[in-house]
């Protein structure tokens, strides 16, 4: 039983980078409506960008880290002010198949670009292993731990206390009021739009210092993070991060009694969870 | 009557030319490599149009079309593999197996609608891969299933048809498509189908009209997987090899892609949609990096800019066409 902690350890680790990458596509689909397919390829682009930049121009990680995500926030404006925009107000089957559509052209953009050989990202740490409390771990994993806890707190305070964190929690509640009441719905969706695209680029940056980076890995983030979102009940900040954490730990737990399925742990809960709990686990409040 | 017939013979000259045409075109183009192309293009054409009366008719977006089709492609290997069952039976016993599972699944998916339902459905291909993928002592996993032959039709002094020649697989397909794609015509043109498209423009309209919506929906479903089983059997039984990369995302974009460059909701469109959709990647395989790009790049300008698709194209312009000689006249 001593290998317990461990597992919910590692658990946690790769549930706070499900968290990163659902937190943005909830925000996206709670304000725009959208169900952006193509967000994990957020994330694969900020892998990539920081491994161009660390391996092949020679950054160093902290500077690449800070470009990568800046470089496919920018890419994220671009893309709500041009596709984004014509979407607005489209049908369901017009938003999810241009995003699939956009997500595949982002994929095989990157893979005629950088190759479909797996890369990895150079860790800006010396030390190997650490060990306390009898769980073994490395400082990447810490930091992807810390980093998260860190953003959570910080959207927290945003939301709450800064004027724009409140305009955002008004359109979320109420559109059209909000347009009245004169808050800049363009300016707040490009806004959200970034954070999102950003924190999925976070995400990717720092799981490729732990996983390996390849164009394949957008795709299957934007899975997982589609489960977390229906896990934790679609557009719910707070439900985004319960449920990247729950689906992390159950994948972790999930490998001990069936290692070839631990994939499919959070499809079946996303089942169940449908099947019961319609509406997510943690209700549907923007917080 | 005399309108009545006219139009009749409108569209039975070109149907008619068409058939022709089809008959004769293992004549025409000869080789093997164009055969397989049509061959290929006739199996999209089932599934094309099966996915179209679900996401075309009924509204419900289902991205896990191509879980039907590798599961009755599993289920024909299995089948033909362990108890040497041929086409004739695998194919319909394909169906079953298929319009079962979309049964079990829609008594849990058909309960939401929305980005919910897209995105179970997303997940259920993805689980069925997984099952393809893990459960070794029967699928063989990544390796996959070879050897599922093509049936003989042979009747003892009277015709010996051995299907492996390409150009005879080619005439069966043709016949097995034929049949499908008009049984999903008279189905989405009876009462079944107008309660399709009721359900796809305002489900609770449609319940207060006295419309059963979910018994509509899981019609739709079943029987969309039922074709899309069937089309497994046809398309295992050519390729003589099934691998559970038929679960592929991949195969269901395809699909889409072909619903939607033809028109949804128009049956024909997609028929045309899933013929040009086949012919198109193999004519751009000079480009092979770049083949996935371009596809997407078409997928998304079809989306934002012609959502109607091919034949929504062709109306418009007819119309326009049409309306212009009206006001001439007048």
């Amino acid at each position: 039983m001593d290998f317990i902690p461990q597992y919910v350890f590692n658990g946690l680790v790769v549930g706070c980078s499900y968290a990163l990458i659902a937190v943005g596509l909830t925000a996206i689909f709670g304000l725009m409506e959208i169900a952006n397919f193509a967000h994990g390829q957020f994330y694969m682009l900020g892998a990539y960008f920081s491994y161009w930049l660390t391996r092949i121009v020679g950054l160093d990680f902290w500077t690449g880290l800070v470009a990568s995500i800046v470089g496919v926030m920018l890419l994220g404006v671009i893309l709500e002010r041009t596709l984004f925009r014509l979407l607005r107000g489209a049908s369901l089957s017009s938003s999810v198949l241009a995003t699939i559509a956009l997500s595949i052209f982002l994929e095989n953009l990157a893979l005629n670009v950088w190759g479909p050989r797996p890369q990895k990202i150079l860790s800006p740490f010396e030390t190997g292993s650490i060990e306390f409390l009898g769980i073994f771990t490395t400082p990447e994993r810490l930091l992807m731990l810390f980093v998260t806890v860190l953003i959570v707190i910080l959207l927290h305070l945003g939301l709450r206390h800064t004027q724009t964190g409140k305009a955002i929690r008004a359109t979320f509640q109420q559109r059209e009021a909000a347009a009245l009441v004169g808050i800049d719905i363009d300016r707040l969706y490009t806004l959200t739009f970034a954070i999102g695209a950003g924190l999925a680029a976070l995400a990717g940056v720092l799981l490729g210092t732990i996983f390996v980076v390849q164009p394949s890995m957008g795709g299957i983030a934007t899975l997982k993070a589609f489960v977390v979102v229906t896990l934790g009940g679609i557009s719910s900040f707070a439900g985004g991060i319960a449920g990247g954490l729950v689906l992390g730990l159950a994948e972790s737990f999930g490998a001990i009694i069936a290692p070839a399925y631990k994939d499919a742990v959070g499809f079946i809960l996303v089942m169940l969870v449908l099947l019961y709990k319609p509406d997510g686990l943690f209700g549907k409040k923007w917080s | 009557m005399v309108m009545k017939g006219t139009a009749r013979l409108s569209v039975a000259i070109p149907l008619g030319l068409l058939g022709l045409v089809l008959l004769v075109l293992p004549r025409l183009i000869g080789t093997d490599y164009y055969l397989h192309v049509a061959i290929v293009s006739l199996v999209f054409v089932i599934l094309a149009t099966s996915l179209d009366l679900l996401v075309g008719y009924s509204g419900l977006l289902s991205l896990g079309h191509t879980a039907f089709f590798a599961f009755g492609a599993y289920a024909a290997a299995l089948l033909y593999l362990h108890f040497g069952v041929p086409l004739w039976g695998t194919m319909f016993a394909s169906g079953a197996f298929a319009a079962v599972i979309a049964w079990l699944l829609g008594l849990l998916v058909l309960n939401v609608r929305g980005h919910r339902f897209v995105i179970t459905t997303v997940i259920f291909a993805e689980i069925g891969r997984l099952i393809a993928y893990n459960w070794t002592d029967l699928t063989n996993g990544q390796i996959g299933l070879p050897g599922i032959r093509p049936p003989v039709l042979d009747i003892p002094g009277l015709l010996h048809i051995d299907f492996g020649v390409r150009s005879a697989y080619y005439y069966l397909a043709l016949a097995v498509a034929a049949v499908s794609v008009s049984i999903i015509w008279r189905v989405t043109h009876s009462p079944v189908g107008w309660r399709m498209l009721a359900l796809r423009e305002n489900e609770r309209l449609a319940e207060a009209s006295g419309v059963d919506t979910r018994q509509i929906a899981t019609t739709a479903f079943v029987s969309s997987a039922f074709f899309a089983g069937l089309a497994g059997a046809l398309y295992a039984h050519y390729t003589g090899f099934v691998s559970p990369d038929l679960f592929y995302f991949t195969y269901t974009t395809t699909m889409l892609i072909m619903v939607f460059l033809g028109g949804k909701g128009t049956i024909i469109g997609p028929v045309i949609g899933a013929v040009l959709f086949t012919i198109l990647p193999e004519a751009l395989r000079v480009a092979a990096n770049y083949r996935l790009m371009i596809f997407s790049l078409i997928l998304l300008l079809l989306v934002v800019f012609a959502p109607e698709g091919l034949v929504g194209l062709f109306n418009r312009l007819r119309l326009r066409f049409t309306g212009r000689k009206k006001t001439a006249n007048a």
